[in-house]
């Protein structure tokens, strides 16, 4: 295996959302030290920046079987249209890959679904979080997750009150958000719940308001700490754990590196989240030895790969011909933007592997590759075509197997593609 | 791609599931021993050239994921400290359906009820494993493994699998993703998806025809997703009219306020499938079924009711369905959660994550009736109630009743038992 090659792709597959036309080639000329610089430097302004939609607040929701009600689901239709396509795009269109890559992995770590919050309004700023802190200081990032509307509403955050306490945010901060299962005991989920009390949420603005009443004002005892502690004491006594720094790092690698093999003991990531900024985290691994290493393959999710196809192929969600097409796709492949399956995020690899999804992808593709401009793979000779794709979609290199499959619909290019982007190599990043 | 999944020393070492193992096994599953994912057609084709012999028992498993509130499900309506714990999320006693014992089911399971009565239904009460595990993922994989102390890569239904002569048939999911439930050392169980396969046809079928066949240089997962297209056309031609209707529209379920720990959300399509193909004769001896939402930390009553409402008229009409097939003297319903909820009820009129809850085994083979002790309401532990009866002693019933496997083949050597069986 040509490990240059595999390095950058990797770079472009799984710290982006795979290149553009032409950005496999020139990687590969600057080499992989000048890949991995590019990466971690991006501009300063992404200059494929799509402008988020304006979200504005729907109030509460109308009583059933009256007009208002009919105006309110076609407004709350349109938001969450919107707000999905605008993502779409800005993945598609981002010159910053990494930190929209991040703000995507974010998703899948403080997962909130739509489907119980309900409003678009939330989701959306919760969204614009994830983008100021994609790569920043993950302390402040958790503080702001607490007070965070959408999350506030996911898990009952503003059902917990010192009257009895409501467990199930203070087991997920624990469990899923910032150390690990069976990093903590069922006293410190108690504990952690009763320093959370006294927080409202407004479902429709998203908005967190602090009640006095319903706080829990006495001592709580987290992780061997008793003090009075509100929310912003309680996470930061958590952060400051060590095990929030090997969770963290297990966490990047599972979604970045592999979810088949564990991280190695004592990574170097670890070390490098000392001070709890993502930034150097994401250094020392892209810069670490992990990237070279043939072993950890990772299947592309359903959006990582039809991102990555409207990448190679200049579509753009927003300007395909059917959203309701798009959508039904995405969901028939089980990954929605703004809707995760539970509290823990997308599976991994074989999930994504079933027979049932290799049909739903084949149409899909073809639908797209329909849509897609291919007058400069046309230009090419058919003897060339597969070894400019394997360069447009960053494929380390087809085998013998899906080789002599391309070669025999070489002359019909949007077969050619179809196939290409369905191959087992486009679908797993090796 | 015959690997069994290989675990590291840490995660060997490692006394619970981790969130990321189950997940992982849950994926992983299906690969582990290249398990197809089915069409309708398949299971069509099985079931006329080799239908299950009639009076072969059949078992239902369905899997209620999120924590279903046992206290508010079999209802112990006549002691004062129900009420006292559950102050705003208590149900009047005149609205619920009495059963015995001061238990009463909630009055959504008017189904579960009538087969009560034809004492169909074996309730067992308190039902948990020693060190209850309050997190979702740990303890659905307990409960899916069987092995609450140390965790294996295998269901307790794919052990079972495992001692069978291999047949993909055999234990069937539906849905696409495979629970770990089904997964088995040297054959899983195989996941059928809502609505069937469509087999891409023409020029492009016959090109990713090619793309899919096995090629010396795939990695592990590239064979896996080369065989996850391979298997989309080795499906059979051949369709039944009993299966080519049209699936009913998904239920329109309450996930708003407890659906963020998984599960389906469509369990009467889901049975409603199940009766079909097993009315056709589906070579099939395990069927698992799922249904999500249970997990009701706010505003519970409702949204459970709704729920177990689901559970109890699809159960229901299930087995009237079966009634016609003439197989209804053949089939057992088990329906488990991961674990109860909290007896105090929280400020939200919600409940927490608890330990011990009922599960219920539901048929002809089945002698009705209340077993294991209820725990008590004023005897709890850390605000939790007392597990009265090992899932085990009800799994090893199940194997050897239901079956017809020696129980230690799945679990070991376990010695409890709940006589919840008519003799045969």
């Amino acid at each position: 295996m040509d490990l240059k090659r595999l390095e950058i792709a990797r770079l472009y597959n799984r710290f982006g959302f795979g290149p553009r036309p032409g950005e496999f080639a020139q990687a590969l000329k600057a080499g992989v030290a000048a890949t991995k610089q590019n990466v971690l430097n991006p501009p300063q302004i992404d200059s494929g920046a799509v402008t988020p939609p304006v979200i504005t607040d729907l109030g509460k929701r109308p009583e059933p079987n009256t007009p208002e009600i009919v105006i309110f689901s076609r407004h709350l239709r349109a938001q969450k249209e919107e707000l999905e396509l605008w993502w779409l795009d800005q993945m598609v269109a981002t010159n910053k890959a990494l930190q929209e890559k991040m703000v995507w992995f974010w998703h899948g770590h403080w997962a909130t679904s739509i489907g119980k919050v309900n409003y678009a309004m939330p989701m959306l700023t919760q969204n614009l979080t994830f983008r100021e802190y994609a790569t920043g200081n993950f302390s402040e990032f958790s503080q702001l997750m607490f007070s965070d509307g959408a999350m506030q509403v996911w898990l009952d955050g503003g059902e917990n009150t010192v009257k009895a306490p409501n467990e199930n945010f203070s087991r997920e901060m624990m469990e899923l958000f910032l150390l690990g299962v069976n990093r903590y005991t069922e006293t410190d989920v108690k504990e952690l719940a009763r320093a959370f009390t006294g927080y409202q949420v407004s479902r429709s603005s998203g908005v967190v308001v602090y009640n006095e009443k319903r706080r829990d004002t006495k001592s709580v005892t987290i992780l061997g700490k008793s003090a009075v502690m509100g929310p912003e004491d309680a996470i930061a006594h958590l952060v400051s754990q060590p095990d929030c720094a090997q969770f963290i790092a297990e966490r990047i690698w599972y979604r970045f590196i592999s979810s088949q093999q564990p991280l190695p003991a004592n990574h170097q990531m670890i070390g490098a989240f000392a001070g709890r900024e993502i930034a150097p985290l994401l250094s020392a691994l892209i810069n670490g030895a992990d990237l070279a290493n043939p072993q950890y393959e990772i299947v592309k999710s359903p959006v990582e790969w039809f991102v990555g196809v409207c990448r190679a192929l200049s579509l753009t969600p927003s300007k395909l011909n059917s959203f309701t097409k798009m959508h039904g796709y995405l969901e028939k492949l089980s990954q929605v933007p703004f809707s995760p399956p539970n509290v823990g995020g997308w599976p991994t690899d074989e999930a994504w592997l079933s027979s049932a999804s290799a049909q739903f992808r084949i149409a899909f593709a073809t639908w797209l590759v329909n849509q897609a401009d291919l007058s400069a793979i046309e230009a090419l000779v058919p003897a060339k075509r597969a070894a400019y794709l394997a360069d447009l979609l960053a494929v380390v290199e087809w085998s013998p197997r899906t080789s002599s499959a391309l070669r025999e619909v070489r002359d019909t290019v949007p077969r050619l593609v179809i196939l290409a982007i369905c191959s087992p190599e486009y679908v797993v990043s090796a | 791609m015959n690997e069994i999944p290989t675990m590291s020393a840490e995660q060997l070492g490692m006394s619970k599931y981790t969130r990321r193992q189950f997940l992982k096994f849950s994926g992983a599953a299906t690969a582990a021993t290249a398990a197809s994912v089915l069409s309708m057609n398949d299971i069509a084709e099985a079931a006329i050239t080799r239908p299950l012999p009639l009076g072969t028992p059949i078992l239902v498993v369905v899997s209620l994921y999120g924590g279903n509130d046992g206290l508010n499900t079999v209802i112990p309506y006549e002691d004062a400290a129900y009420y006292s714990a559950r102050p705003t999320l208590n149900y009047k006693p005149e609205t619920l359906l009495p059963l015995t014992d001061g238990l009463a089911l909630n009055a959504s399971m008017t189904g579960i009820k009538t087969l009560w009565d034809a004492q169909k239904v074996a309730i067992v009460r308190g039902v948990g494993y020693p060190k209850p595990d309050r997190s979702h993922f740990s303890s659905m994989a307990i409960w899916q493994t069987g092995s609450p102390q140390t965790h294996l890569s295998t269901g307790w239904l794919g052990r079972w699998l495992d001692n069978q002569a291999v047949d993909p048939m055999m234990a069937i999911s539906l849905g696409s993703v495979l629970p770990p439930l089904l997964a088995g050392a040297k054959q899983s169980g195989s996941a059928l998806p809502l609505g069937g396969l469509i087999i891409p046809a023409g020029a492009i079928g016959k090109a990713c025809m090619r793309l899919s066949t096995a090629s010396q240089r795939d990695s592990k997962l590239s064979a896996a997703a080369a065989t996850s297209m391979r298997n989309l056309f080795s499906v059979s031609g051949s369709i039944t009219p009993v299966l080519s209707q049209p699936a009913p529209l998904d239920d329109d379920l309450p996930t708003v306020s407890g659906g963020n720990a998984g599960g389906d959300s469509n369990l009467t399509q889901q049975l409603n499938i199940v009766a079909k193909l097993i009315a056709a004769g589906a070579p099939t001896k395990v069927w698992s079924v799922s249904l999500g939402g249970f997990d009701t930390h706010a505003n519970e009553a409702n949204a459970q009711a709704a729920l177990l409402g689901t559970v109890s008229t699809s159960i229901s009409k299930f087995l009237s369905q079966m009634k016609a097939s003439g197989r209804s003297k053949d089939i057992t319903v088990m329906v488990y959660s991961e674990f109860g909820r909290r007896v105090k009820a929280n400020g939200s009129d919600g409940t927490d994550h608890g330990s011990a809850g009922p599960m219920f085994l539901i048929g002809d083979r089945v002698q009705g009736g209340m077993y294991g002790d209820q725990p008590s309401l004023t005897k709890l532990i850390d605000g939790d109630l007392a597990v009265t009866t090992d899932f085990r002693d009800v799994y090893s019933s199940v194997i050897e009743n239901v079956l017809l496997t020696p129980a230690e083949k799945v679990l070991g050597k376990w010695s409890g038992r709940v006589k919840a069986f008519k003799s045969a």
